[in-house]
């Protein structure tokens, strides 16, 4: 039987109801200012972990577009970054190196804290994109193609020394510019700073440590007072039992510094090894 | 006591055969276990014909963030879809009043229904993450063989210290990353995140007339909340320089909905970085008291609800 | 299913009013002016003070109901002005389902509800099982409020259509409800077998539910709703789609809890069904109690008398018959006084043929 709404006041008791209500407004005002407090402790610690990334800018967006913005967006980010790395690895087959550039830039902006990006990213820039430049015929004049060279070689030194400030742990990119220093800018003294910084950070491979004072050996004026000075630094950082280790090999740390000692004429008694 | 968690036991095994009996479900989740181990064709694609033993880093990042990926995306495709037609489906078939003339009480047989979407999910994510396993450990073998390769060019390799110890590194590495105690970390977190979304899910669907609309207005929960750091952040900076509906839409958005974006920490983990067990605990402890209220004031609601 | 009294399959005759059963006095309420649902200090319970008594129909099992005691642990159901409202919001409407309904239902009776489509009777059902919540008003399940564990555990419910879980095979089904109802181990095995036995169901007990023809959802029905062995059995429409065989042996059933001290109510369209087994019925229309008491007194016509010979009478016996009759002074003429044959109902005549009790089907009996 059906009458009209307004000759009857509820369908269920007024009570009823607002007791649902109540109910659920006390839970939910309880736990709202909490929910604050420790979202903010969760974010406060994953700062400290630097857990990052670029916050989703327009800019962002628009370099990512709608579909991997949602992916972002859905927690994905990893795998969007994964993807927009296949197009680095096509943009470096079809030698497209402006466009290989702005993904990896794209890259490491969406995972800074993944090295791989940064460690690959370089190498894409001052290896194999600034030697293309240099042999890029087309260009006929020989100075601008070594300028072009040189700008690539900036962008890749650029990415790895963003990388070092995003994962100043990591030893890959400490030795990467190194290796770019030592390689590519022929600069030895500042690769030596570069390799005396990777061997210092944890899970650095034991040769590292000795990579600093080959580079003085590289110096073009034979800086041999430097070497010296790294040589027996390292020698004197060794524990006895480490000199005796073949890995570290304490027999060519100590030829070196005795060569040196004798080329420097060192006094007898400051030597290392005065005999 | 006893009674009522053995009455939400009998519904939580109920829901998950029913469940495991839907084929739409078992789609799914072989369609998700093939794209886990697909992950490594993907790893391939990235770095085409280069000598694999020096690119091994690039290739397990693929296939962990492929993996967990996979697990992560069909997991919120299983929790969103369960868990949206549970309640709409008890109430169009009906099956509920035959449930509720029993002595069960509506708490109960919310929560049972839950437990069973928790259970399934849980068998979908260990079922996955034994594949993701299976795929870390192939990788490693290609990993291992091609390091191998690499280094047995030089016949005398194995007589030069210096060579023996910088195989050894490279091994050691390839070890610490497909054998990485942090990945059962980012598993755990990726489940207490779908566990989340079911929740909420469950909650729209205490109140809602359709599974579409839980299954939309928990899509968007979902989305908003990965954005909710940042509008939690602009709502405690800016106190008084908005206007009163944009505080209110942002503190709506602060105060009731997950920050999601935090378990992105997985990203962290799988790309080979420290997260102490300690945040792992503190975000699953967060999760967990979330949880509780969203299937508190779910009670609530569908005590209330007429059905 | 065997239920047998007396050794014979039991269906009453067509007509009641051959039965002898005690005082018939009508138990009528006041229509439309009993029990709102009136607050009191206490609030709500119905007692024997405030209740208007005629003379109580009597009732084989029942004894000692007349007391003191308090009404609450009498009744194995009773409403108090129950009413139940739906909003029709796109009308700007509401629809009374329910219209304050007082009803009490003694321990042991089979109770029948009736009424067309949309009279409120599965309504009643489901407030006293406390699905839904009423608007106004109260029910009580053996004193208990309808929804709580205690008042349920006490209750089984046959529901409409069969709102089972169609992936669960019988045996499945059977578990599944025990345990919610709190029997396990080896006494839910005993019962489900128990049960599968008197429901008659051994050919499906392996197969999914969604398998099932309609009497054998309406069987396993029946034997969830017994699963923990209820005292208030609630059967909502038990033999709707069911062949006659098939609800014959349903009634046989339903004679057969009363028996046992059960207390059954039910819904039903097939009033020959319902006339039966019920004790009492209430007519239902349009949300509201129209008509509600003991068959007996209900269907007795309140003038005529009618009297069964075993013999059939010739035109000449008639005669006289008629002869006795006008001496005896009653006052009937002629005209009143109409000889026929007794009739069997189509169901009799078609469980007779079914379960070969008459060996031709061709034979009809003579209407006058």
């Amino acid at each position: 039987m059906e009458i009209p709404a307004s000759t009857v006041s509820t369908c269920l008791p007024l009570a009823h109801r607002l007791r649902r209500a109540a109910l659920v407004a006390l839970l939910l005002g309880l736990w709202a200012p909490a929910k604050i407090v420790w979202e903010q402790r969760i974010a406060h610690e994953q700062d400290v972990l630097r857990y990052g990334g670029a916050p989703m800018t327009l800019h962002l967006r628009d370099q990512l577009g709608q579909g991997l913005t949602i992916g972002v967006l859905s927690g994905m980010r990893s795998v969007v970054a994964d993807f927009v790395w296949l197009s680095v690895t096509t943009s470096w087959m079809t030698e497209d190196w402006w466009q290989m550039g702005a993904e990896i830039n794209l890259c490491t902006a969406l995972q800074p804290r993944a090295p791989v990006f940064w460690d690959m990213g370089g190498w894409h820039l001052a290896w194999n994109a600034s030697i293309a430049a240099m042999e890029d015929h087309t260009q006929p004049n020989p100075l601008r193609r070594l300028k072009a060279s040189r700008f690539w070689i900036d962008r890749g030194r650029d990415i790895y020394l963003r990388g070092i400030e995003n994962n100043p742990t990591n030893w890959q990119l400490w030795r990467d510019t190194a290796l770019l220093y030592d390689q590519r800018l022929k600069d030895f003294r500042t690769a030596a700073y570069y390799y005396q910084k990777a061997s210092e950070q944890p899970n650095a491979p034991i040769y590292l440590e000795r990579f600093s004072a080959i580079m003085y050996n590289k110096v073009h004026a034979n800086d041999d007072l430097s070497a010296y000075v790294a040589w027996k630094a390292l020698w004197e950082r060794l524990t006895p039992e480490e000199r005796q280790m073949k890995q570290h090999e304490g027999d060519r740390i100590e030829k070196e510094i005795r060569g040196l000692e004798q080329k420097l004429s060192i006094p007898k008694e400051k030597r290392v090894f005065p005999n | 006591m006893i009674s009522a968690l053995y009455r939400i036991l009998t519904i939580g095994r109920n829901t998950l055969t029913e469940a495991v009996r839907q084929k739409v479900l078992n789609v799914l989740l072989i369609f998700s276990i093939v794209l886990v181990g697909c992950s490594v064709l993907v790893s391939q694609l990235a770095t085409p014909g280069l000598d694999s033993a020096g690119l091994f880093d690039a290739q397990i990042k693929f296939v962990k963030d492929f993996g967990c990926g996979a697990i992560g995306l069909f997991g919120f495709f299983i929790a969103l879809l369960s868990t949206a037609q549970l309640i709409p489906q008890e109430l169009h078939n009906r099956t509920i009043y035959t449930i509720l003339a029993k002595p069960v009480r509506r708490s109960e047989f919310l929560l049972g229904k839950f437990l069973g979407v928790v259970l399934l999910l849980a068998l979908c994510v260990a079922l996955m993450s034994l594949a993701f396993a299976a795929t870390l450990y192939w990788q490693e073998l290609q990993g291992l063989q091609a390091t191998k390769a690499a280094y047995t060019a030089d016949p005398h390799w194995q007589s030069n210290p210096v060579v023996v110890n910088l195989y050894n590194h490279d091994v050691a590495s390839i070890h610490q990353q497909t054998r990485d105690p942090q990945i059962i970390e980012a598993i755990l977190l990726i489940f207490a995140k779908l566990i989340m979304t079911s929740a909420i899910a469950l909650l729209i669907s205490t109140f809602a007339t359709s599974s579409i609309f839980t299954i939309v207005t928990t899509f968007m929960i979902y989305l908003i909340g990965h954005m909710e750091g940042t509008a939690r952040a602009f709502w405690l900076a800016n106190g008084a320089h908005v206007s009163l509906w944009q505080s209110g839409l942002v503190g709506f958005v602060s105060l009731l909905i997950p920050d999601m974006n935090s378990f992105t920490i997985v990203d962290e983990i799988l790309a080979g970085n420290k997260v102490p067990w300690s945040h792992a605990f503190n975000l699953l402890g967060y999760a967990d008291v979330y949880l509780i209220v969203l299937l508190a004031v779910s009670i609530v609601i569908f005590d209330y609800r007429e059905i | 299913m065997n239920a047998e009294i007396n050794g014979q399959l039991l269906w009453p005759s067509a007509t009641r009013t051959n039965k002898l059963s005690g005082p018939s006095e009508l138990h009528r309420r006041p229509a439309c002016g009993g029990y709102r649902s009136q607050k009191n200090g206490s609030g709500r319970s119905l007692t024997l003070q405030n209740f208007p008594l005629g003379k109580r129909p009597a009732f084989d099992k029942i004894s000692t109901m007349e007391s003191s005691a308090p009404v609450a642990a009498a009744f194995a159901a009773e409403t108090i002005g129950l009413t139940k409202r739906y909003p029709l919001t796109w009308k700007r409407k509401v629809l009374v389902a329910l219209d304050h309904l007082d009803l009490l239902i003694k321990p042991g009776e089979v109770f029948g509800l009736l009424g067309p489509n949309g009279s409120g009777k599965s309504t009643t059902i489901k407030l006293l099982l406390g699905l839904i919540v009423p608007s106004e008003g109260e029910a009580r399940v053996f004193g208990l409020p309808p929804d709580s564990i205690e008042a349920r555990r006490r209750v089984g419910f046959l529901p409409e259509n069969p709102y089972f879980y169609g992936f669960l095979n019988g045996d499945e089904t059977l578990r599944f409800y025990g345990k919610l109802c709190g029997v396990n181990g080896p006494r839910l095995d005993q019962r489900i077998e128990e049960l599968i036995d008197l429901v008659n169901l051994q050919n499906g007990r392996e197969r999914p539910l969604r398998s099932y023809s309609k009497g054998m959802l309406q069987r396993i029905g029946l034997a969830q709703a017994l699963i923990h062995d209820p005292d208030l059995l609630f059967l909502d429409e038990p033999t709707a789609g069911v062949d006659p065989l098939g609800s014959a042996q349903i009634r046989d059933l339903i004679l057969k809890l009363k028996k046992m001290g059960k207390t059954v109510i039910f819904s039903s369209h097939l009033l020959e069904q319902v006339q039966e087994v019920a004790d009492r019925v209430a007519i239902f229309s349009l949300g509201k109690k129209v008509l509600e008491g003991s068959l007996d007194s209900l269907l007795t016509e309140n003038k005529g008398t009618q009297i069964n010979l075993p013999a059939d009478l010739s035109a000449e016996q008639q005669q006289r018959v008629l002869a006795a009759i006008g001496q005896a002074g009653i006052g009937a003429s002629e005209g009143d006084i109409r000889f026929t044959r007794p009739h069997l109902s189509l169901e009799q005549l078609y469980l007779r043929t079914v379960q070969g009790k008459i060996g031709s089907t061709t034979q009809e009996p003579d209407r006058k």
